[in-house]
This record gives structure tokens, sequence and C-alpha cells, in this order.
């Protein structure tokens, strides 16, 4: 919440400058605001902007200018002629934004995208949790072992997953079908139905990032202190009991942090449908991602594509405060 | 997160092709003469790419004062490298071009028109030219180019009882059908259901029926009862089971082949060689065909062309070059190597390219094959196409009112 309070100190005396700190309504923060700011420039400060330039230089080129430019794009219909020659884009005000909501297939990448996020992050974090409790309180032997097992999908690269999943997949001879023909049934289509192939996706996405939250969790769980444990077993609490009562409360910090990323990374999916389907089955596994990449850098309409990228920028953004607001509050 | 570091990256890179150093123009004007000592920088992609670098030292022997570098390109990331080379002005001397980039990049103006006086229309085959054409205008000397024809399990085939090439539609699907019932192949047909470039599998069907997406005048014509009829077709293979509705990106078609789980597929000459290689147990057993015929026996063209950058300051060094790789003995020397049928038709007349019976069916069909129209949203245009074949493969819309929609979304593309 840092930033929040400097922001609310600064703007409380920006443009009144002097008069506003003296004036009582300013309160202790306005006042420390202003003594931040009026400490001169001295060689400490130089210091620290030097070791910083490199850092501010890179963001600066790759990472506030890209967000601006994609901005100012968003407002034009910079197309595949505007390569070459980007002056003449012309500015359309809002009308990328205006057709986005016209736009039967972004309108579906969106609902895609809902529906992966929806149906995902709590299938990760559950599972992610679950893990990290049985990890952390069983299996003392091997426990080394599984927890390498849950996060070598996180480090592997995401074209070895998709063959290997692909091969699991498969309707003709993969590894799920081969079960069912055991039995004398025939396989379902993970990938070429409509029905399965979004769920098959979110499949793949929950195996490899459940590796992620686990460890974040077991960090979590490491972070209890034992003698809380071990206060409460004294009293005879229950195993449940203990989850529910000790476990789950302290992990909140954890558990918030967890879901926000993995929202977040849910939201701009898009490795899973760009190997595995290309976003087909008849777009049932187009995602905002895939479907922005696709106007911009299969048919150059990088105006629209950028106006798509602001779009699920707001999303992400509205998502992460309501999650920020909902799980914070539980706490107290 | 990679994932948010990818978007921003994606970011840079439009940010990058938005206010990028529009540093083209102003270069061309300093051309260095043919015979003078220099460098040509040269782009070609996927397997062609390696290959040309053998080339490249042929021809310097010859060349002493040229030195070509060849830079290989991966066909998958050859459409932005080439953008962004385009925005940047750092485009090769000699690039190789895939018909279906010719119409964006003579519209961002960085393609040099072919020298009409060097290179004759007459010694190439009609398709291949047009697709280094736009409006009107050459952009590009075909290198070489590439048809679909029908490759078949000519042992299985026996094994179902039938000994002879299909010629039709309907013996076609009668093939399909025996394959699967009689030889116990998973499959009948190989064709892609949906997907990036499906439509592409879809031609031999739509072009043989007399169909096709724009017409000659560039009025849009996707549904007009020919398309209509080969859509139907095209969707019966998935409606009764003898093809895979299961989209599968990066399929590798040659290893079912092989196994025998699909017994027919469209492909292009490259199959010769990766079958020979790939699956030398298959040798004598499987065959190429014409496409099967409806109106006539059509299949699309494919193939590149080879272009020279409105930049370059090496042009006559460049028109040389490509002199040599799409002349008589370059495009006998250059099949050799890669087994990519050449482009001049004055290359077939002798050796194995006249001898070999494989070689005659791609030539027959080479005759007739039809080039995808060269206009700078193709690909949006084709993605339409796409969309209404999975509608149909998916049993999700009937053939008429998918090609409908389509009809009209490319109408709105096509100004």
């Amino acid at each position: 919440m840092s930033t929040v309070t400097g922001k609310a100190a600064q703007t409380a005396k920006g443009p009144q400058g002097r008069a506003t700190a003296k004036s009582p309504a300013a309160g202790p923060g306005a006042s420390q605001g202003r003594q931040v700011r009026r400490k001169p420039l001295g060689r400490q400060n130089a210091a620290g902007w030097l070791f910083s330039t490199p850092f501010l230089v890179l963001f600066l080129v790759f990472m506030a200018f890209p967000i601006l430019a994609t901005l100012v794009m968003s407002f034009t219909d910079f197309g595949l002629r505007n390569v070459t020659h980007p002056l003449d884009a012309k500015f359309i005000g809002f009308e990328n934004y205006v057709n986005l909501f016209g736009d039967d297939k972004f309108l579906r990448s969106l609902l895609n995208t809902g529906y992966f996020v929806v149906v995902g992050v709590p299938l990760t974090i559950g599972i992610g949790l679950l893990v990290a409790v049985l990890l952390n309180n069983g299996i003392d032997r091997a426990r080394t072992f599984f927890r390498v097992g849950f996060y070598a999908p996180v480090v592997t690269t995401i074209v070895a997953v998709a063959v290997v999943w692909r091969f699991v997949l498969d309707p003709s001879d993969g590894l799920i079908s081969g079960l069912f023909s055991e039995v004398g049934l025939t396989g379902p289509d993970f990938l070429g139905s409509e029905a399965l192939a979004m769920p098959s996706m979110i499949a793949m996405a929950v195996w490899r990032n459940v590796g992620t939250v686990m460890v974040l969790f077991i960090a979590g769980l490491q972070a209890i202190p034992t003698e809380v444990r071990e206060a409460a077993r004294l009293d005879g609490t229950g195993v449940w009991a203990e989850f529910k009562g000790i476990t789950v409360p302290l992990l909140r910090p954890t558990m918030l942090y967890a879901t926000v990323i993995t929202t977040i990374g849910y939201l701009n999916v898009f490795e899973e449908p760009f190997v595995m389907t290309q976003g087909g089955p008849s777009d049932s596994t187009l995602t905002v991602s895939l479907n922005m990449y696709r106007e911009g850098f299969n048919f150059f309409h990088m105006g629209y594509a950028s106006a798509m990228a602001y779009v699920l920028f707001v999303v992400i953004m509205a998502i992460t405060v309501l999650q920020l607001r909902l799980l914070k509050d539980n706490t107290k | 997160m990679p994932r948010t570091a990818r978007i921003t990256v994606s970011a840079g890179i439009a940010a990058a092709l938005a206010f990028g150093i529009t540093a083209c123009g102003g270069s061309g004007g300093d051309s260095v003469a043919a015979d003078k000592k220099q460098t040509l920088t040269v782009w070609a992609m996927g397997a062609e790419g390696e290959k040309l670098a053998d080339v490249a030292k042929v021809y310097e022997k010859a060349h002493p004062n040229v030195t070509v570098k060849v830079t290989p390109v991966g066909w998958d990331v050859a459409h932005q490298k080439l953008v962004s080379a385009a925005a940047a002005g750092t485009m090769p001397d000699v690039a190789q071009m895939g018909g279906s980039y010719m119409g964006e990049f003579s519209d961002l103006g960085v393609l040099e028109p072919v020298d009409t006086k060097t290179f004759d229309e007459k010694d190439y085959f009609p398709s291949g030219w047009s697709q280094g054409e736009v409006d009107g205008t050459a952009y590009g000397v075909p290198w070489y180019v590439d048809t679909r024809v029908l490759y078949y399990r000519t042992d299985l085939a026996k094994k179902a009882g039938i000994t002879k090439a299909p010629t039709t539609w309907k013996e076609m699907q009668a093939l399909a059908t025996a394959y699967q019932k009689d030889a116990g192949t998973k499959w009948g047909l190989s064709i892609q259901p949906s997907g990036l470039d499906t439509v592409q599998n879809f031609y031999p069907f739509l072009y043989s029926a007399g169909g096709s997406i724009i017409d000659d005048k560039g009025k849009v014509v996707i549904d007009s009862p020919a398309a209509v009829k080969a859509l139907k077709e095209y969707g019966s293979y998935f409606d009764k089971g003898l093809s895979n509705k299961s989209v599968q990106p990066g399929y590798d078609v040659v290893k079912d082949f092989g196994n025998g789980r699909v017994p027919m597929f469209f492909g292009g000459p490259w199959h010769v060689t990766l079958l020979d290689e790939g699956q030398p147990q298959l040798k004598g057993k499987w065959a190429v065909a014409n496409v099967p015929a409806d109106a006539s026996s059509t299949s699309m063209a494919g193939g590149s062309s080879l272009v020279i950058s409105k930049d370059s300051e090496h042009k006559a060094a460049a028109t040389e070059f490509i002199k040599y790789l799409t002349g008589t003995e370059g495009q006998a020397d250059w099949y050799k190597r890669t087994k990519d049928l050449p482009a001049n038709t004055n290359a077939w007349t002798s050796g194995t390219l006249a001898d070999d019976a494989d070689l005659q069916v791609f030539k027959k069909q080479m005759d007739t094959a039809k080039a995808s129209p060269t206009l700078s949203n193709l690909t949006e245009i084709t993605d339409k196409v796409d969309q209404a074949i999975a509608k149909v493969t998916q049993g999700k819309a009937s053939a008429e009112d998918a090609l409908k929609t389509a009809q009209s979304q490319i109408e709105s593309l096509v100004k």
C-alpha cells in the first residue's frame, strides 16, 4: 500500500504547494512527503541515480515506450501499409474500441478466457495447496522427489510439454485412448472436439502451474511458527481443525499472492492454445492473447490489436483490484 | 511470468514497427556494378536456406568478385522477420518469397520490379509467374514451383481390391472407404479439418469443381455452386469418418502414411524426399496420381519467387545471381539438391526431369494448377475460408451457409 499513500501525499500538496502544507487539513503523511522532496540532491542520491540508470534506460526503452506507443496506436487504423510509413496511420478515435464490442470473435475469445480463468484458477490454487500441505506434513523420505516432480512442468519448455500432451491426448494412439481401447472403448477426441478442447487445455495449464503455486505455499507453510501448531496439538486439536484454524488463516497472504498471479497469468493465456490447437476447433480455444497475436501479426491490424491489448489490460487491472479488495478485507 | 514478458515483447515489436527507424529510401542511388567486388545478402527459408549456402559456394567460384552471404530463415518466423526488415529498411539484397507474401510486400513498396528484359515470362510456368505478379507488374522471378498431387498406398489398395489410381471424386471416396473397410486402415484420406492453412487442403477440391475464392475480375465467388459442391465433398470425408476431425498442429502425415494409418494424402513434391528418406521400407508401395477430377483435375500452385529489395545497392549483381538460379542449368542443379520443381519449363526437358514417371505427374498437374491471387490481405481472406471449412467439418453449419458467411466477410475485405 505504500505507493497509494505516497501518491495521496503528493496530490494533497501538489498544486497548492506550501500553503496547503501549513493548513490543518494536511495530515502527517503530507508533511513527511514534503520533507523527502525538499532534501537536496546530495552525493548519495546522485549515486543512486547513477546505479539505477541502466535499469531506467532499459525500462524506458523496452517497457514505458512500447506501452505508450501501443496506447497511441490503439487510436489509429495502423495496418500493414504503415509498417513502412508509420506517420500515415489515421487517427480514428475510439473506433477500434467500439468495433471490438461488436466483434463476435473478440467476444468469443473474452468468454473463452473467462472460462479458462474461472475453472483454472480455483483448480490450480486448490491442488497446489493440497500438494503443498501433503508434502509439508507427510512422506518425509520422498519429499524432494515429489517436489521436483511437481515443479518439473514449470521449468519445462512449452513445446516439449505440448509434444508430450499431444501424445497423451491423441485420439488414435494416445496414452488415454490407449487405456480406453484396452477395455474395448473408443477414447474421446480431446483436442478435436469443441466441448473437450478447452477442458483439456485447462488440465494442461493446471498441471503446468501447480508447481509454482505449490512452492509458494510450501514457503508459506514453513513460515508458520511451529509453536503455534504445537500449542494447538497440546490442546488436542484435530488435523482438520488445525488446517482450518491455523493453516488457512496464516496462509492468507500467500493465498492472495498466488491467486492474483495465477489469475493474471491465466488471463494472458497464450502458449497452450497457440501450440496445441491454434484456437480451434471453431474458435473454441481462441483466447484474447491468441486473438490479439493473430490480429496483430497475421493480419497486421496493429491498431485493432493494440486496442485489444488495452481492453485486456483494463480487465486484468479490474480483476486484480477486486481480488485484492475481497481477499484482503477477509484477513481482518 | 513468461506470459507477461511475451506480451511486452509483442508490444515492443509493434512499437518498433510503428516508430522504428524508417531508413528506407534515399540509398537507392549509388548502385554497385555487377563486376565490382561486393557482398550479396540473401535470405532463404526452411530447407532452401540450408541448401542455398552450398549453391552460393559454387557460384562464388565462378564469380570471385561476389561473396554471397546466405541467411537461412525458418518458415515460421519468415513473415515477421521480413516485415520487421521492411519496416527498419534492412531488407536483404535478395530474398526468397512465397506467393502469398507478394501482395503484401509490393504494397509496402520494398520490392524492385523484375527486369523483364533479362527474365522472360514465357520461360516459366504461368502459375509460377503469376505468383510474382501484382497488378500486372512482376516483382518476383519464379524460383521453384510446387503443386499438390495425390499420394496413395498401392500395397494397401491392392489388399482392398483396387489396382488403379482414383481419377474422379467418386473413385477417390470409394478407395478411401475400401482402405478403411478392407485394408484396415485407421483413416481413408488425410485432409485437415480446421486450423491455419486448411484451405490448402481444400484447393484441389475447390479448383477441380471449377470454383475459386476470387475470380479473374476480382469478384468474390466463394459461395458459387461449384464451391458449395466442393465443400460438401470435403465435408463428407469427416461425416463418414474417413478423415480425422481432430486438429493437430504440427502433424506429420509422413509417419502415418508409413505405418498405414493414413493411406492417402495430398502432398507436394517435397514429400517424395521425405518418404524416401524417412520411410525407406515403403519403397515401391506407394505412388502419386493427379488430383481426382470433378469438372477438371486442377490443383493449387505454390512455390517461391526471388525478389530484389528496392533499397539494395547491389541490384546488378543480384540480378546476375537470380539469373543463374532460375536459368536452365541452375534449375536442374537445384532440383538435384532439393527435389524442388523447377519453375523454368526449359529445365524439364533433360535428364531425370524428362524421364521420371512420378515427375511427369507433377508436370502434368503443374500445367493446369492455379495460384492464389496476390492480394495484400490474402492471409485474412483465406482465414475466412478456413473458418467456413471448420464449421462444415465440425458439423456446425451446412456448406451453403458457411460459404455465404465467408462470401460476405471476404467481400468487405476486398475493396
